[in-house]
């Protein structure tokens, strides 16, 4: 019995690999009508952002390399109430307008892996976020970078925000995290992955508060805040600081209302929030427009991401002249 | 003592079966209260028939689910055209065909299947079906309706067999011995005499099968695109999105008590009526069934009586 089970076992696995390795094998069935692809090898697309990368041309000749571009654009977003969603569609003017035919996928890890597999693809992640599974493009000629970032020549730029409301801010405790952020220390902490949103920032001295802390707000700020968290619960041993990632929108509401000390933003505030809401800029990011690996396209214009956001279903040929 | 100890556990065993009567009485009052309100609010027309879906458009939030009532019964039906035919005559072989050997395989494995985790099933139409689906039809991308469709497929085999195994193996043996002893092969004999005796309780099994696949969640919102659009039926390589997936991606941003979070509690509302049309389908079949074992029964009755 047990022979015949661990017999059939192997046979499953077996099929399943098969069933894999088909996958890979068929990917190389791309109809490559351009002949010139094999006289001149394709330009190896530097997928490191460079800030000192020439402004290329926004459109890009396409008959050098052996990407088909006159396949559809496969469009992938995130979700309604994202941050980074929010940060995007403002910066690029596509508003309220965008596609439904969109894919919409619900966190950065994913909208990497369907780009990352999918050659047709276009979509936008934070710029802390970029690895090497995708390539980020320019906009307007300028590559996404911290340096770009921060001299604000990169054109889709957004701001972490702290909020807070005034009865917060009166607690000694607040003001000191909030100088602690803003800090030496605090700035060069996050160095490392974001680009410091303070031009001068002055040193930080510890005056041994102690108390407790919430932070609460949005999914992209808290990787930052931890840090934060962690090097000032490190500097007072008396203060116990919980940081909860709810979110943009929740966290805002809960900093307005006394639930959370301190709201975290990864998008400017509205009109509505500013009524009860001071903040102050903790860091810059950028939003990235990132491709596949095996797209050859360097850059495109503002109008040009916005119509292939609105459109949803343009060819790479519409772009790319 | 003994009366005092007799009624003790009697009150015990009560509530135990209150508490779960209590839970979906409260899920009810929960749902129809927190829900019905802000479909009155949008319209309740205007809710089920709209066909845009915006709820954080800025000035003018709209609330329009027939995408998604639309998108959970495409891959709903096509889970049931892919999944159903393969369970009825998986069914079939495992009641009446099965060698013993074979047996003690297949069943084991397919109570593993109903074991495995819904996001695992996920992990696997993300990783396997997408890629292969992307690649063979040439599609903008492999999150589809088909993806989701296959993988729902899958996930229904398990409730699909056991209930119309159980059934088929029901059906009273003299139906089979009947149809033998008048010349019928193994064959026609199941197919011909036990399939049909047995054909109420398959369709309870379809229709669980359905419930199952219209309620499923994380699976589908992995490898369905999750685009809010309006499809066709025969839109199969397109991306859709179900009311489970709307309700999972979008409760995390809703404001508490805003109208975002009732529209989407709303459209739990409408799932909830599509479970509850089912479950009553599954019970007035199981009825029908029974009827017909009642009827079965006077029949044998009366037919022994002249000779008592």
């Amino acid at each position: 019995m047990k022979k015949r089970v661990s017999i059939i076992l192997v046979c499953a696995f077996a099929i399943i690999m098969l069933a894999a390795c088909a996958d890979e094998g068929t990917t190389v069935a791309d109809p490559t009508p351009a002949p010139a692809a094999e006289a001149t090898p394709a330009p190896a697309a530097d997928p490191t952002p460079t800030p000192e990368a020439p402004p290329a041309e926004e459109t890009n000749p396409s008959d050098e390399s052996d990407f088909d571009f006159d396949r559809p654009i496969a469009v992938f977003t995130r979700e309604d109430g994202s941050g980074t969603r929010d940060a995007f569609v403002d910066a690029t003017g596509v508003g309220d307008d965008m596609s439904v035919e969109a894919g919409v996928l619900t966190s950065t890890g994913a909208i990497r892996t369907a780009v990352a597999e999918n050659e047709l693809a276009i979509s936008y992640v934070s710029v802390g976020s970029l690895n090497d599974e995708v390539r980020a493009i320019a906009i307007d000629g300028v590559y996404p970078s911290h340096d770009t970032v921060r001299d604000g020549s990169f054109p889709l730029s957004r701001r972490f925000l702290l909020a807070f409301t005034e009865e917060s801010f009166a607690d000694p405790l607040v003001q000191d995290f909030l100088d602690f952020v803003l800090s030496v220390e605090g700035q060069e902490l996050l160095a490392g992955s974001w680009t410091p949103a303070v031009a001068n920032p002055v040193a930080f001295t510890p005056s041994d508060l102690s108390g407790s802390l919430t932070i609460s707000g949005s999914t992209s700020v808290a990787p930052a805040m931890d840090l934060l968290a962690e090097a000032y619960m490190a500097l007072n041993e008396n203060v116990q600081i919980d940081v909860m990632s709810t979110g943009t929108g929740t966290g805002l509401e809960q900093a307005a209302t006394g639930v959370a000390d301190i709201g975290m933003a990864s998008r400017e505030l509205r009109e509505g929030e500013l009524e009860n809401l001071d903040y102050i800029a903790m860091l810059l990011d950028g939003v990235a427009v990132i491709v596949n690996v095996e797209n050859p396209l360097q850059g495109l214009t503002m109008d040009q991401v916005r119509e292939i956001f609105v459109t949803g279903t343009l060819r790479w040929s519409d772009v790319v002249s | 003592m003994l009366k005092f100890r007799e009624t003790t556990m009697r009150i015990v065993f009560l509530i135990a079966a209150l508490a779960s009567v209590a839970a979906v009485v409260l899920i009810c009052v929960f749902l129809f209260a927190q829900g019905l309100p802000a479909m009155g609010e949008v319209g309740i027309l205007d809710f089920l028939l709209g066909e845009r879906w915006q709820p954080l458009h800025r000035e003018t939030p709209v609330f329009g689910v027939l995408p998604f009532i639309l998108g959970s019964i495409y891959v709903t039906v096509g889970a049931i055209i892919l999944g159903v035919p393969i369970g009825i005559f998986t069914a079939i072989f495992m009641a009446k065909m099965c060698p013993k050997s074979i047996y003690g395989f297949v069943k084991p494995a397919l109570n593993l299947l109903a074991g495995i985790p819904s996001v695992v099933y996920g992990f696997f139409g993300m990783m396997v079906v997408v890629p292969i689906l992307f690649d063979t039809f040439d599609m903008v991308d492999g999150r589809s309706m088909l993806a989701a469709s296959i993988i729902l497929g899958i996930m229904i085999l398990p409730t699909v067999i056991t209930i119309a195994e159980t059934n088929l193996r029901a059906v009273p043996q003299e139906l089979y011995e009947g149809a033998v002893a008048l010349g019928a092969s193994h064959e026609r004999a199941v197919f011909k005499v036990i399939f049909p005796a047995a054909r109420s309780g398959v369709m309870a099994a379809v229709v669980l099968g359905v419930g199952r696949a219209i309620g499923e969640t994380m699976a589908v919102t992995m490898v369905a695109g999750n685009q809010p659009a309006m499809r066709m039926p025969y839109e199969l390589f397109r991306g859709i999105r179900t009311m489970t997936a709307n309700i999972v991606m979008e409760m995390g941003y809703s404001q508490v008590g805003s109208l975002h979070q009732g529209a989407l509690i709303a459209t739990g509302v409408v799932l909830f009526v599509f479970v509850l049309i089912i479950n009553t389908l599954f019970s007035m079949l199981n009825k029908e069934k029974n009827i017909k074992d009642d009827m079965k029964k006077e029949a044998a009755e009366t037919a022994a009586e002249p000779t008592s």
